[in-house]
């Protein structure tokens, strides 16, 4: 599903990434794992092609970076979920209205824009929280609401940069369970981190890990 | 039609959301109309003016004294034929006499015993022959008729005129298209600004697969709507002007501003276009 060929992306100085040859499958656990300034981010933003590889390519299904166009790319994301450490959710509007905000970018019908809606905030725990704003929850609760947003359009992976970056271990192990049901019912889902104690949570994940913009080892 | 609807409603949502940075821009482009319709009334008005000077403008021609009634009539007829003339006055020796009476309170008859002055034609001509070149040519062909003495004209008022019409015609024309240039300006930065505060909003759409297409229609609309009110704005302001300059200062200044409702129809679609336009150049800086 996701193949990296002999992808290279370096900004100056050789920082980036160097020789990436990997692939995952549908439905596999991934978690990207080296210490900070590795290149964890630089590979998930070449998944969703925010950044290209200068050498070599990276295929996600049919789209392949060498030959992507730029009015294709949200095309390619609609199939990418993403998560951040930052969350990235609009203040200026309601949990509703964030995770609705994803479908109505893809086109969906009204009536089948609120049911999904609904459902996946149900599936995430937020049932309850509907009409917040993002400033009226909690760092676990937003994280939750943009698992939420990414999963809504059913991406074939989910993407998440340090998820649990600003939040407490208990909030964290939660929200790698939640990552690891997500994952159960059939999406794949690869996590950037250098908090090693998440990767015992989820038993039978892959692990990839980088150093330096190389993978050292993965499984 | 979900998407339509819902794009639209953004827009709107993004002109209440904008608060500051919308009202401002709203301001913006008031203030620009209102340079723009002010400037439009201004400079047609100075025009106008200068036009009715000229339509001042008129030649005499003296005939003969020789010249016989019959002449005189034929010479009639053929002015008459000219396209050129607009307007034409015959005056016979006696209205002549007259005139001179009203004009230096003398009779003529009380210096001379005879009258010595010739009958004469005062001509006018079209607006678009009221310039030096067709009247020159147009005094030429008339000299040379046998009944005609001698032509008379104020040939430096029209040089003047022409010279100072060019210039007030440029300078107007300038000031008209620096004028538009700057609301175009002011209008697209201060959009600038508003989207700029909002960048977040692109990112995130972005994220979820939005189409720039998509991205960009809820800020266009935005700013359509930022022009359309602020036209509406710039409109009631100088429709009051002019109504206190028409009701209180008119006869003070002796000047009527008169527009007609397509003057104001004309604001509101410039703001709407501006809007338009300098929302459409501002989205796109930041869909790179
Ligand atoms: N836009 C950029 N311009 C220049 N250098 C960059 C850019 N983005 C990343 N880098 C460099 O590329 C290398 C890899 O960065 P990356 O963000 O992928 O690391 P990371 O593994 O995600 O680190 P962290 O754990 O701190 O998030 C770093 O040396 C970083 O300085
Ligand atoms: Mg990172």
């Amino acid at each position: 599903m996701i193949s990296f060929i002999n992808a290279n992306c370096t900004f100056r100085k050789n920082a980036g990434v160097k020789n990436l040859n990997f692939s995952i499958e549908d439905g596999e656990f991934v978690f990207l794992t080296g210490p900070s300034g590795a290149g964890k981010s630089t590979i998930l933003r070449l998944i969703y092609m925010d950044l290209f590889p200068e050498k070599g390519k990276v295929l996600i299904r049919d789209f392949d970076s060498t030959r992507i166009r730029d009015r294709e790319i949200p095309f390619l994301r609609r199939k990418v979920g993403m998560i951040f450490q930052d969350y990235q959710l609009l203040k200026d509007r309601n949990v509703y209205q964030n995770v609705a905000l994803a479908l109505y970018a893809s086109h969906y019908k009204t009536r089948e824009i609120k049911s999904r809606v609904y459902n996946i905030l149900n599936q995430v725990g937020l049932g309850h929280r509907v009409h917040h704003r993002p400033t009226e929850l909690s760092g676990g609760e937003q994280q939750r609401v943009t698992i939420a947003r990414a999963l809504v359009k059913e991406p074939i992976v989910l993407l998440a940069d340090e998820p649990t970056g600003n939040l407490d271990p208990r909030v964290s192990i939660e929200l790698i369970n939640l990552l690891n049901k997500i994952n159960k019912k059939g999406t794949a889902v690869i996590v950037a981190t250098h908090n090693y104690s998440l990767i015992q949570r989820v038993p039978g994940a892959r692990l990839i890990q980088i150093n330096e913009g190389e993978i050292i080892s993965i499984t | 039609m979900t998407i339509l609807w819902f794009l639209f409603k953004e827009g709107f949502k993004g002109l209440i959301r904008s608060k500051y940075s919308g009202a401002f821009s709203i301001i913006i482009i008031a203030i620009s109309i209102m340079l723009v319709g002010f400037g439009y009334v201004i400079a047609r008005d100075t025009l106008f003016m200068v036009e009715n000077i000229r339509a001042q403008f008129d030649v005499d021609i003296f005939i003969k004294q020789t010249a016989s009634r019959d002449d005189i009539a034929a010479f009639d007829a053929k002015l008459k034929k000219m396209n050129e003339i607009d307007h034409l006055i015959y005056i016979s020796p006696e209205e002549a006499a007259k005139k001179f009476k009203n004009e230096f309170g003398e009779d003529i008859f009380d210096i001379l015993d005879y009258n010595p002055l010739p009958p004469s034609f005062t001509i006018s001509f079209k607006p678009i022959y009221r310039n030096l070149i067709s009247v020159e040519a147009i005094a030429n062909i008339l000299q040379s008729d046998p009944v005609v003495d001698e032509l008379k004209y104020r040939k430096n008022f029209l040089i003047i005129l022409e010279k100072y019409q060019r210039i007030i015609l440029f300078t107007v024309l300038g000031i008209f298209a620096v004028l538009t240039l700057i609301s175009i300006i002011l209008t697209s930065n201060s959009i600038k600004m508003t989207i700029f505060a909002r960048q977040d909003i692109i990112s995130t759409m972005k994220l979820i697969g939005a189409t720039n297409r998509f991205i960009k229609i809820p800020f266009v609309i935005e700013g359509t709507l930022e022009g359309g009110l602020g036209s509406l704005v710039a409109a009631l302001i100088i429709y009051g002007m002019f109504y206190l300059q028409n009701t209180y200062f008119q006869s003070f200044l002796d000047y009527t501003v008169v527009v007609s409702y397509r003057y104001y129809v004309a604001l509101l679609i410039l703001g709407t276009f501006l809007g338009w336009i300098g929302s459409r150049r501002a989205i796109r800086k930041f869909l790179h």
